[in-house]
Order: C-alpha cells, then structure tokens, then sequence
C-alpha cells in the first residue's frame, strides 16, 4: 500500500480554510476585540487637536493590538489546548509548525483589520487623515507591534496551562497595559501630564510605549528619529524574547 | 513502506517512558498484524495511555523504537501516522466547524480527495446523513464517537488506535461500534484498543497484553490468558461467580487496590 501524506501547501491551505472559518463563526467577538480601540478614538475626539492624529491613532491601535495578541490569539489557543483540538490535529500527517502557521496567519489577517478599522474610523468619526505612505507605513509598524503582544501571548499561554487562568492573566495584562500604556505616556507628552514623567519615561520604553511610537512614527514616516529606531528594535526585541519564552514552555495538552 | 502482508502492522519495542524521575512506561514490546484486533488492557496510570500516545507520536519515548506499517515514528513521523487512524478519548475538534466541514479537513489532512456524493454516503453509512450541517458539539455522545471513527478511517489506514472508544456510550451504541470494528479487521486493518472494559476485551480482542504499573504483565489470546491463569490463587480469589472470566484475571494480576 502505497503511503500519502499531503503537501505542506495543501495541508497548510486546508488549517487554513477551517482556523478563517472558525474565525468568521466567531465573528461576534472579533467585533467586540474592533469595538474597544473604535469606541477610544471616538471618545478622544476632543483630544485631538490637542494630542495630534498620529497619537491617537497609534494609541488605539495599540490598544486593538494588545486585544488582539492577548485576549484573542492566547484564549482561543489555551481553549483548543484544553479541549485536546490540537492533539487531534497532531496525530494527523501535518506538522506542528504548518499548524501554527495557519494560527498565525489567521491573527495577521485580524491585526491588519483592526488596523484598517481604526484608520477609517479616525478618518469619519475624528476627521483624521495622514498620507498614503503614513497609512503604509504604519500598516507595517502594525505587523511588528501585532507580532509583540502574539509573542506576548504565546508567552502567557506557554507559561501557564489551565485555561481560566490564561483568561485571567491576560485580562490583567490587558487591563495594566491599556491603563498604564494609554495614560501614563501622557505624562511624557508634557501638556496633559498624567502620571507624571517618570511613568511617562517607563511607558515609553515599555512593549505598550514602543508599539504606540513605531505606529505613530510610521503614521509621519517624516518624524523619524533615533527614538524610533530604538523602539523599533525593542519591539523585535521584545517580540523574539516573548516568543522564545512562549514556543519553549509551550505544551500541546493541558493535561500533562 | 510495508510490504509483507503477514509482518506486523505496529511494532513496538523496548519502550520507556519516564516524566521526571517517574517512569511510566518500562520495557515495553508488543506487535500488531493485520487483520488483528489488539486490547491493551490495564488500572489507570498503568502506562497504557502513555504507550498509546507515544505511538500516536504526541509524546517522545525516552528509549525504545515503534514502527507503523514500516515506518518508524521518530524518523519518520508524517509518514507513519499516514499509516494510522487514531481515536482520542475525549471530543477534539474545533466547535465551531460542522460535521461536514469537520470531515473534510480531516480528509484533506490526510491527501483524500471527497467528493460531495462521497461525503454524503459517509454520513449516511453512520446514520448522521441528515446532520451535515450540524455543529459537531451538537451532536449526541454516541454520533461524536461514529464522527470520530470515521475520521479516523477516512483514509483506510492500516491500523486504527482507538482510545477508551465505548466510555459513556449505551449498549447499542457500543454494540454497534464492536460490529464496525469487526468489519475493519474483516477488511484487514488492524485495531490497537485501550479499554476498561473486560467485556469488550473478550467480545472483540484477538489478542491482550495487561500493562501495569508500566510493564506488560501478561499478553496472550483472551481464553489462553483465563486457561493460563484459572489456578492462580489471586484470580479464584477474585473469582466471585465460580466462573474464572477475563476480569478475574485481570483483577487477579494487577491487585484489588484502587488506583488513582
């Protein structure tokens, strides 16, 4: 009997098709996950003269980010780990990594659409509008910051099993992250001057602070400066070591 | 790739298993041919679920080799689950996907072309002809189990691992599956089953092997286990009819105590 394994580009188009389709199923919580950062940039209408475009765009799509990478991405993988979806899928001739990547693929598809919602929704709702290199540019400074709170994520889930307590810890993180990241770098930004500059000065360096800047910058590719490359660098940075934690104390099953 | 009809199926050998300094699996050999249906029978934590899913490659052994249809798992992984369906004990699919869906990502992820007609016989050959459009978690206890079988056979492999297949499941349904399992070995696959019950074990094994506290104890055709061991004090011991069954035995090798 002869043995037939599929391509890794049938097996990987396949995941595919069945992780988008789950997706679009649960479509009512990916518009929850859009609904956070669109309400923020409408409520900071206001604000918007005061704080400029670019930081209130970037801000909220950091925040989209964050939901993404840790509400998103770590709970519906702690959920399929615990419900043995992934054993399942192990046990066929696909490889651990063509699984993955579907899964990866699927939260790239999510960051770009919150990253779109946002832009449209600061366009109509705020009256905000940056050049087309701008929306390219920060459309890519979206992919790295999406791939730090993936990484993030993947940390959270590889360091603890049970699902519950993954919902927990990234709700807190989420929490902290949106609280502190949102308001504390306003203290940096010298008029507002919320938490002070101190708080300001760690946010700004922290995986909030650095996404928010490189998202921001490539929104006025013309205000690059040295900050920003160093952001930049820390997010990869940040997203490697995240990963690395994340891939090595990952396990398949909750059970052992 | 096998070639030899009469070679076994499965073979595993020397296989050791250890979670920390706990070792779970010890020296374990057994083989599979074509055509059979293997019980392996053991308490809970005897060793059988990890030697199950070191040959469903979920874990690493720490030593020993497995071998499916000539294929070995560690160096050849893809190829030899190829060679196997598997069975797991619990519910493992995606909730949100249909039954339908659900088969058709499974036959894809094993290189099987279904056409609609096809799928459509499938779900009638399982009775769920009307359930396509069904979420799986919709499903009853005992239509999950037919969904999963045939997932597990939809590529004709030559070995099926079935896991604790008839846990919760009614007579009829278990029933039921025992004759599908007759009609796989009738065909000529093999079947490796974990199970608690000696009543399926007897029904349908060819062989057994009883595993504890790691070891295989004792593995032997279901009557040539009783015949072997009918004298033995701790199976008329164990007895509690007069008639020495396969539980008898089974209780008699592996103790009274409860294990965890």
């Amino acid at each position: 009997m002869q043995t037939i394994i599929p391509s890794d580009l049938n097996a990987l188009k396949s995941l595919l098709t069945a992780d988008f389709t789950a997706q679009w199923r649960n479509r009512r919580s990916v518009v929850l996950l859009l609904l956070v950062p669109v309400i923020i940039l409408i409520s900071w209408k206001g604000l918007v003269d005061k704080l400029g475009g670019a930081f209130v765009l970037s801000n909220c799509i950091t925040i989209g980010l964050n939901a993404i990478g840790l509400m998103g991405y770590s709970n519906a993988i702690a959920r399929d780990r615990d419900k043995g979806i992934f054993q399942r899928l192990r046990v066929a001739p696909v490889s651990a990594r063509n699984i993955m990547i579907s899964r990866l693929l699927i939260q790239l598809a999510m960051i770009l659409l919150v990253t779109m919602a946002v832009f449209i929704a600061g366009y109509y709702a705020d009256g905000i509008s940056m050049s087309v290199a701008g929306y390219a540019v920060a459309l890519l400074m979206s992919i790295a910051g999406g791939a730090l709170y993936l990484g993030l994520g993947q940390a959270i889930v590889g360091l603890i099993k049970n699902p519950e307590s993954v919902n927990a810890a990234t709700r807190l993180v989420y929490f902290v992250f949106i609280m502190v990241g949102m308001f504390g770098e306003l203290g940096n930004a010298g008029d507002i001057g919320m938490l002070g500059d101190q708080i300001g000065k760690i946010v700004k360096w922290s995986p909030y602070g650095v996404v928010r800047h490189i998202v921001s910058t490539g929104l006025e590719p013309a205000t690059w400066s040295s900050d920003t490359t160093i952001s930049f660098l820390l997010t990869i940075g940040y997203a490697i070591v995240f990963a690395a934690v994340g891939i090595k104390k990952f396990k398949w099953s909750s059970s052992r | 790739m096998q070639t030899n009809p009469s070679a076994p199926i499965l073979q595993v050998d020397q296989l050791n298993v250890f979670y920390g300094k706990f070792q779970a699996v010890k020296d374990v050999s057994f083989s599979v041919t074509p055509g059979e249906i293997f019980g392996l029978l053991g308490p809970n934590g005897a060793g059988k679920t990890s030697t199950l899913s070191s040959i469903e490659g979920l874990i690493i052994p720490d030593s020993g080799t497995i071998t499916v249809a000539g294929f070995n798992n560690r160096e050849k992984p893809l190829h030899a689950r190829a060679n196997m369906g598997v069975q797991l004990q619990s519910t493992n699919f995606q909730p949100e996907l249909t039954v339908a869906e659900i088969i058709r990502l499974y036959a894809s992820l094993h290189a099987v072309d279904l056409s609609k007609e096809r799928l459509q016989d499938i779900l009638n050959n399982i009775q769920l002809g009307d359930a396509s459009k069904k979420r799986f978690g919709q499903l009853s206890g005992g239509q999950q189990q037919r969904v999963s079988l045939v997932i597990a056979m939809i590529h004709e492999p030559q070995i099926v691992l079935l896991d604790e297949p008839t846990t919760g499941l009614d007579p009829q349904s278990r029933r039921q599956l025992w004759v599908r399992m007759e009609g796989l070995k009738a065909k000529g696959h093999a079947i490796l089953l974990t199970t608690h019950s000696m009543e399926e074990a007897e029904a349908v094994c060819d062989r057994i092997a009883i595993i504890d506290h790691g070891k295989v104890i004792a593995i032997d055709t279901p009557d040539a286990l009783i015949t072997k061991h009918r004298d033995d004090p701790e199976v008329i011991a164990a007895s509690r009819r007069g008639k020495i069954t396969l539980e008898d035995v089974f209780i008699g090798l592996t103790g009274t105590a409860v294990r965890s």
